[in-house]
């Protein structure tokens, strides 16, 4: 029998968490977690350092609350969805009636990649929806942009006040139409520049010979790797579902690699594509899920021109 | 002849994609060369008569009598190859380690061919029966001392049909972005170049003529010369591995791969990382 805001629910509940002060996200956290032990469920939390032991110190000595290390789980949204989703499969396999997690993504995240967090927060109302889930996602609103406490909204159903209650946020909206919408990420600095590499009509053996020669050991090499096979598959996927010319542009920077590959298809149908493998690779609809889990950041255009994707290997967290 | 891999393997089995006679014409004056500095009896195996090529390599210093000796030997493609039929590979190879074996026996220190093998391969049916002889044959040559360069001719056979027979190679001037061909050691076969959705369907066939057998359950690809593979074809090899109840090894250079494998979560593939 689930308990709280999860009782009489069978799948996930996903609720965001919005505070503006330390008090104000203990008056929420601990009852969350406390209620959680109280029902003989499993808790967790997945904050950051400081909130982590801020937390820590307020619940009674000897809580059981599972802790779990921030590390790289957090390094990129398909890896985010792998590693959950193996915790709550191993969580649940222990025969809990619901799992309760507390997590925020680190403030970093809340800029230049944001886009790919949006898409995140939306998928897992239906990723993580096999689980008996109920999550709180934290934000800060003193550090949160307006768009992005914008995009919380819409991306989860609840909110979690610390009066108890649990509101809906009104602006919910169903993750299969907000995946489908344009929402165009900041253009990365370096696309001001002229391209270093600007290929049009090309082979995926010469878009990883480009990638190749561009690189001259400047990335690590696991990352050059990780790279070139992120590059080969998105033109592969551009050759065979996208609507040519495609086009590939490569910018260096000190720290990163970008490229953009367009062509003037509508880009792809499924609102999942890449944030989860689709099918067992047979026929085709990993290249690119293995994309993104290749590169430190992936953004998805459409415009009336067609639709480009952008892959980034080094330091995506540019200043916006 | 480049393999678009200059560190491959360094046995002699070569594939001549060609549209200029003389280029052909060249490479027979080198091979010839080559074949008689080292002591090797050198066949070469065309359509045309003797005498037009006996023309061609009257400036080889020491032909004509080398000739007369039967170091070198000029054969019709008759005379080699059961022309105009498909080809058993099985009966073909045997004729070449008989060949081989004849001349180690008569003081050679080995056998080099030069074959110009287009008549041999101008039909679907036939292309396959030789591209499975070309590999059963690439195993001999891996092991002894026979060599040989395929010549065919581009202004008869397409791409695709050259791509089909070229990919059977450790070197070649066809392009063709991977090579299959005999594997050292315990490697059933050796990939080489670059495997991608470009290549699939070829590299599936081109792994189906090979036909690697398992030893003691592992089915052994040496990939060192593999630049770089996706998972499609990774999943390939499983499968091909798997329907032989074996599981298959991926020996590569590259850490990409097993990145892959640990990704996708695949079973029944191992990478294993040489330096």
């Amino acid at each position: 029998m689930r308990t709280g805001a999860g009782a009489g629910h069978t799948g996930y509940v996903h609720e965001a968490l919005l505070y503006d002060s330390d008090d104000e996200l203990l008056a929420v956290v601990l009852p969350f977690l406390l209620g959680g032990i109280e029902a003989g469920e499993l808790t967790a939390v997945s904050l950051d350092v400081r909130n982590a032991e801020l937390v820590r110190r307020a619940l009674p000595a000897g809580t059981e609350v599972t802790f779990l290390p921030g590390g790289d789980v957090y390094a990129r949204p398909t890896a985010a969805i792998r590693a959950y989703r193996e915790l709550f499969a191993s969580f649940a396999a222990t025969g809990t009636s619901q799992i309760r997690m507390v997590g925020e993504l680190p403030p970093l995240l809340l800029g230049a990649t944001w886009d790919a967090w949006a898409r995140y927060e939306s998928a897992i109302n239906h990723v993580y929806d096999d689980f008996p889930l109920w999550g709180l996602c934290a934000y800060d609103r003193r550090v949160a942009p307006p768009h992005v406490l914008a995009d919380v909204a819409r991306t989860h159903p609840r909110l979690a006040l610390s009066d108890g209650r649990h509101e809906p946020t009104d602006v919910y909206t169903e993750p299969a139409t907000y995946l489908a919408e344009c929402r165009p990420a900041p253009l990365d600095p370096v696309q001001h520049t002229v391209p270093v590499v600007e290929l049009v009509d090309l082979t995926p053996a010469q878009a990883r010979d480009a990638v190749r020669a561009a690189d001259a050991g400047r990335l690590p090499p696991d990352d050059l790797d990780d790279l070139v096979i992120a590059v080969s598959e998105v033109v592969s996927n551009a050759l065979r579902h996208g609507t040519a010319p495609v086009c590939l542009r490569l910018w260096r920077a000190p720290d990163r690699m970008v490229v953009t590959v367009h062509d003037r298809g509508p880009g792809p149908k499924d609102p999942y594509a890449g944030l989860l493998p689709a099918g067992d690779g047979s026929e085709g609809g990993l290249g690119l899920w293995i994309s993104h889990q290749s590169c430190h950041h992936v953004t998805h255009h459409r415009d009336a021109d067609g639709f480009t994707i952008r892959l980034t290997v080094g330091n995506p967290h540019f200043p916006v | 002849m480049t393999g678009g891999d200059v560190t491959g393997p360094g046995y002699g089995h070569g594939c001549l994609a060609y549209a200029d006679p003389a280029v052909r014409h060249a490479l027979e004056v080198e091979q010839v060369t080559a074949g008689l500095a080292a002591g090797e009896q050198v066949w070469l195996v065309g359509p045309e008569e003797p005498e037009v090529v006996t023309g061609r390599l009257a400036s080889v210093p020491g032909f004509a009598a080398a000739r007369c000796r039967g170091d070198v030997r000029l054969l019709s493609v008759g005379q080699a190859y059961r022309h105009d039929e498909v080809a058993d590979p099985g009966e073909q190879v045997r004729a070449y380690v008989r060949a081989t074996t004849e001349a180690l026996t008569a003081g050679y220190t080995g056998l080099r061919v030069v074959a110009e093998a287009t008549g041999l391969v101008r039909t679907a049916a036939q292309r396959d029966a030789f591209a499975r002889y070309e590999h059963r044959i690439d195993h001999w040559m891996r092991h002894r001392p026979m060599s040989a360069v395929c010549a065919y001719d581009r202004r008869v056979l397409d791409d695709a049909a050259i791509a089909e027979l070229a990919c059977m190679h450790a070197q070649t001037n066809a392009e063709v972005l991977f090579r299959l061909h005999a594997g050292g050691d315990d490697a059933a076969v050796a990939l080489g170049g670059e495997l991608d959705p470009s290549n699939h369907r070829l590299f599936a066939t081109a792994l189906e003529r090979a036909d690697p057998r398992p030893v003691a359950g592992r089915l052994v690809f040496d990939a060192s010369h593999l630049r770089f593979v996706d998972h499609r074809s990774l999943l390939h090899l499983r499968d091909h591995a798997r329907r032989r109840d074996a599981v298959a090894v991926l020996r590569t250079r590259y850490r990409a791969p097993a990145r892959l494998v640990e990704l996708l979560g695949l079973t029944g593939l191992l990478v294993e990382v040489v330096r």
